[in-house]
């Protein structure tokens, strides 16, 4: 059987940066990119299920809408133990929103046809938590958010798995295969992925395929494709903590000053 | 010599006197079975090793150097000695008693059975014979005093290295104590003191027997401790036919123990005769220093399984004599981590004695087992993760055992198959990401040097006499900022021309490499090496031990090849070429700490020292010091991973120690992570505000009492 996991590149910032021209984003140089951190714990959730499984019983295909930029982050799921890497990608992808960019994925389903899907809880930098609950709705198929244990025989039709809710409560649930899991960080300890191993996957190959060749309508994608928009973003004006200086005396005055300032 | 009226033929000794022929012939055949399984011991213990992976590296071009090394380390005892002189003087004993004693044995065997049958010469009578039971009976007094003392310390004295319990097994397991470890040490010792108890027996009651023949009682105390246990047989009544039977029966004993024991030889204990001569042979002059270069493009980069190991770490394993120096000097094993660097290299010889055969040989076609694992005769992961690659261990051990290589080897498969704590796993994906272990943006790499009041020059610009190379710590930790400041000032002060590389510094790369990622290791190596290739300088210089060993010992593997030296190094050049000016003497009692990097792993002891004892501080040595210093605990890339709850902090046992000294004011550092480690572990050991924790550069600084110029209105900062 097969294990598609959709990961994602995301940006960290510097504490010090600074926004694009168009003050709809940051700037790209004050930004590192890596792999999801919960795309570790998804990622690493499919290739424990492969080794559980021995020699030839489950695939593991790492999946990411992205430029060529996301070549990075897909070596390093191949150096982690994916089996193959696919990127889907061309311009009418760009600005596609949480939504749109579960089309693509939804419809990468579906020329994969795996019998999972494991997505990250949510994205590292934008947080929306959508697009893996978004594949599922497209596909139709079962679905679970927030996994925070799995035990499965791949092939078998129904998995069982752990939620965590509020209160230290688990849910245990069990859920009919295909299906889409979102997993939560703390699931598994993700492998390191070695310099050594992640040059070795430089020798594997990263398919590239066009929305396109998967039957993807532009209209679905892309700021077509979007029913939100990123418009501005920006740091509040967030009330300023004041150092206040001089003798005891003098500080305590000046506090005075201000309660009675702030209390009209 | 002789006794006049003795014919000189007549004084020596007839091996088969009084033999039936059958006795001969059964003797002759025991000693060739036991020749036999000695041979085939030796066979099994070599296909063993050399199942191993590059058992011809031997560096064959200084061969003679090396043996005459070997040689003398032989001959003088000097590694048995350390730290522990008592044991060391009486095993220097047993050595030279069974040296002795198996030449002379052999000189026999070369007389009656070689020389004497094919070419009818004779030596061994007379003068000769006599000088030679003098030796024999001095040797075999040495031999037997030796192993008492040894039968009184394991069982009296018992010191706690001697204790086989293992720090990396529960109670409950059944490998915890090592029973059959125990067994064989007393089997041996209880060996060698019958042969030599039942070879003066022997020779006592010989010379009662024959007392009537003056060619042997005469010339008696030529064998004097013989001849006085014969005087006491006698005195207990022992008669000349008594004394024959007892003869025969010690006669066989005797010869049926020694052939015995030389035929087990390859199996126990006592095969450290020959391994670990052969260790110390092709010893690594740096083994903790410079560790292995990896192939990155191999199969493996790392130790897995028994036959990637390299022989030389095979054949150490069987070195081991259970000595328990390296376990009594491991800062992990003192602070109760699951690590005995001792425990280790005896499982690594239980798995591969398991795997490839001890006694029958084996092969290991069934499929091979990891080495690293959580079973009998395997080395567990958080074994190795205790490790901080301070190389105490392998400095102490007597027979070369390179445990620090060994181990690193072992973490590799680890950092490969990407098992690792998930703290180090966010140091190494930054310093990946970064050149730094603070994840911290390449611009601000050379922020420190803001508040300076001049301005460093900038290397990749211009060319310098002094290329600084500052290192994480030192650029990010703000107390280590503050050192870099001082030393910054103390170098301007002292008209020095240097630079830095600001922000195309990365870390150089020491602790990556000695966590076990090889490939990050190398790849930053080599851009350290590229940038340093763009610019013009004399010489390196820096503050930082960890940089100072890879920059000097490692790099040139990659084909960096630069001088360099460390901080305190080049103040005492700057001190004795006066280009420093002392403005006052300090009364202070300072302790100094020995850094591994710097200390044992470069040997440089007396530089920092000697900058103390200009400075006027009184240097009051710590009770581990210099060869034997104590790891702040920071090393291997333990300094990035919280120690878990429960163990005590490696740093907090040497907090303790130098708590100890009464009216100390300043503990003296040497090393960025030194700093962070043991001014954290004051605190927590509750001895904050007792002493101050001061690097050698700041002590330095105050010494020279930087005064404000004109310039500089806030130069004092640092100090
Ligand atoms: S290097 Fe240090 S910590 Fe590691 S085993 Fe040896 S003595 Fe122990
Ligand atoms: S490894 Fe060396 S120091 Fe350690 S117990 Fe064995 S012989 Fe002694």
């Amino acid at each position: 059987m097969k294990i598609l996991v959709p990961i994602k590149r995301v940006a960290s910032l510097d504490d010090e940066f600074e926004l694009r021209d168009d003050g709809r984003d940051v700037d790209p140089d004050f930004c590192e990119y890596d792999l999801n951190e919960f795309d570790e714990y998804s990622l690493e959730a499919a290739v424990e299920l492969k080794e559980r499984a021995g020699e030839g019983v489950v695939e593991v295909v790492a999946v990411t809408v992205d430029t060529q930029d996301g070549d990075e982050i897909l070596r390093k799921a191949l150096a982690k133990g994916a089996d193959r890497a696919i990127r889907i990608w061309d311009e009418s992808l760009a600005e596609s929103d949480q939504i749109a960019v579960a089309r693509v994925i939804a419809k990468a389903v579906e020329h994969e046809k795996p019998g999972l899907v494991f997505c990250g809880a949510q994205s590292a930098d934008h947080g929306h938590a959508q697009t893996g609950i978004a594949v599922a709705g497209l596909l139709g198929w079962a679905h679970a958010a927030v996994v925070s244990g799995l035990s499965y025989e791949p092939g078998a039709p129904v998995a069982t798995i752990d939620r965590e809710l509020e209160g230290g409560l688990v849910q245990k649930l069990s859920i009919e295969t295909p299906a889409v899991l979102t997993i939560q960080l703390g699931i598994n300890k993700p492998r390191y992925a070695s310099l050594r191993s992640i040059k070795q996957a430089n020798a594997k190959p990263i398919e590239v395929l066009s929305p396109a060749e998967i039957g993807l309508d532009p209209a679905q994608t892309g700021l077509a494709g979007s029913l939100s928009r990123v418009r501005r973003m920006y740091i509040p004006e967030r009330g300023r903590s004041v150092m206040i200086e001089g003798a005891p005396a003098e500080q305590a005055a000046r506090l005075l000053e201000i309660v009675k300032e702030v209390n009209g | 010599m002789i006794p006049i009226g003795i014919e000189q033929h007549a004084v020596t000794r007839i091996l088969f006197q009084d033999f039936a022929p059958w006795m001969v012939i059964v003797f002759y055949a025991y000693a060739c079975a036991a020749v036999g399984v000695f041979a085939w011991g030796v066979y099994v213990q070599l296909r063993k090793y050399l199942a191993g992976r590059h058992a011809g590296r031997i560096d064959w071009a200084r061969i003679g150097g090396r043996i005459a090394d070997t040689l003398r380390m032989v001959l003088s005892q000097r590694t048995v000695r350390r730290r522990d002189a008592a044991a060391g003087w009486l095993h220097t004993g047993i050595f030279y008693g069974f040296v002795l004693l198996f030449i002379g044995t052999s000189t026999i065997t070369l007389q009656e059975d070689i020389l004497a049958p094919l070419f009818k010469i004779h030596f061994w009578y007379g003068d000769f014979y006599l000088l030679f039971k003098l030796v024999l009976n001095v040797a075999g007094f040495a031999l037997l005093a030796g192993v008492i003392y040894m039968m009184y310390r394991r069982g009296w004295l018992r010191p706690p290295k001697l204790d086989y319990t293992r720090p990396d097994r529960q109670k409950t397991d059944s490998d915890w104590s090592r029973e059959r470890y125990r067994i064989e040490d007393w089997a041996f010792l209880w060996t060698l003191s019958l042969i030599g108890l039942t070879g003066f027996l022997l020779s006592a009651t010989r010379m009662v027997w024959l007392e009537q023949d003056p060619a042997v009682w005469d010339t008696r105390w030529w064998a004097p401790v013989a001849a006085a246990i014969a005087t006491l047989l006698k005195a207990a009544g022992l008669d000349p036919a008594g004394a024959a039977d007892l003869r025969m029966l010690l006669w066989w004993g005797h010869g049926i123990l020694a052939l015995t024991f030389i035929a087990l030889i390859p199996y126990t204990k006592a095969k450290h005769i020959v391994t670990a001569v052969v260790s110390w042979l092709i010893r690594d002059r740096a083994p903790v220093a410079r560790l292995p270069l990896g192939d990155l493009e191999g199969q493996r980069i790392g130790f897995k399984e028994v036959k990637d190991v390299d022989s030389r770490y095979l054949l150490q394993a069987d070195a081991c004599t259970k000595c328990g120096r390296c376990h009594e000097a491991c800062p992990a094993r003192a602070a109760g981590y699951p690590l005995s660097p001792r425990d280790l290299v005896l499982t690594l010889r239980e798995h591969a004695n398991q795997q490839l055969g001890e006694i029958i040989p084996l092969s290991t076609s069934a499929g091979p087992i990891s080495l690293i694992g959580d079973g009998e005769a395997q080395i567990r992961a958080e074994t190795l993760w205790a490790c901080r690659q301070c190389g105490a261990c392998t400095e102490i051990c007597p027979v070369a055992v390179e445990h620090v290589p060994l181990i690193n080897m072992l973490r590799r498969t680890l950092v490969d198959e990407g098992e690792l704590d998930p703290a180090l796993q966010k140091t190494l994906g930054a310093v990946a990401k970064s050149g730094n272990s603070f994840n911290e943006s390449r611009r601000k790499r050379a922020r420190w040097t803001k508040e300076l009041p001049f301005e460093i020059k900038d290397a990749r610009k211009e060319p310098v006499d002094i290329l600084w190379f500052v290192g994480d710590y030192a650029s990010f930790d703000p107390r280590s900022q503050k050192v870099s400041r001082a030393f910054a000032k103390i170098l301007h002060e002292a008209g020095v021309d240097f630079g830095i590389l600001y922000d195309d510094e990365t870390t150089a790369g020491n602790d990556i490499r000695r966590v076990g990622e090889e490939g990050l290791f190398q790849q930053l190596a080599n851009g350290v090496i590229e940038t340093l290739g763009q610019c013009k300088f004399d010489r390196i210089v820096t503050t930082d031990p960890h940089t100072f060993n890879t920059l000097k010992n490692e790099y040139p593997q990659l084909g960096g090849v630069y001088k360099v030296d460390h901080a305190s190094a080049y103040l005492r050049e700057l001190l004795a070429t006066g280009k420093i000016k002392l403005a006052r003497k300090l009364d202070y009692r300072a302790a100094y700490h020995d850094p591994c990097h710097l200390g044992r792993l470069n040997k440089e002891y007396e530089a920092p020292r000697s900058v103390l004892a200009e400075t006027g501080a009184t240097l009051i040595e710590l009770r581990r010091n210099k060869d034997n210093s104590f790891c702040c605990g920071g090393g291997g890339g333990r300094v990035w991973v919280p120690d878990p709850p429960g163990v005590s902090k490696v740093s907090e046992i040497r907090a303790r120690e130098v708590a100890e000294i009464e009216g100390l004011d300043a503990l003296i550092v040497n090393c960025p992570k030194c700093m962070t480690m043991l001014e954290d572990a004051v605190k927590t050991t509750g001895n904050e505000g007792r002493f101050r924790v001061l690097e050698m550069t700041e002590l330095l600084a105050e010494a020279m009492e930087f005064t404000p110029r004109s310039d500089t209105p806030n130069v004092v900062e640092a100090v």
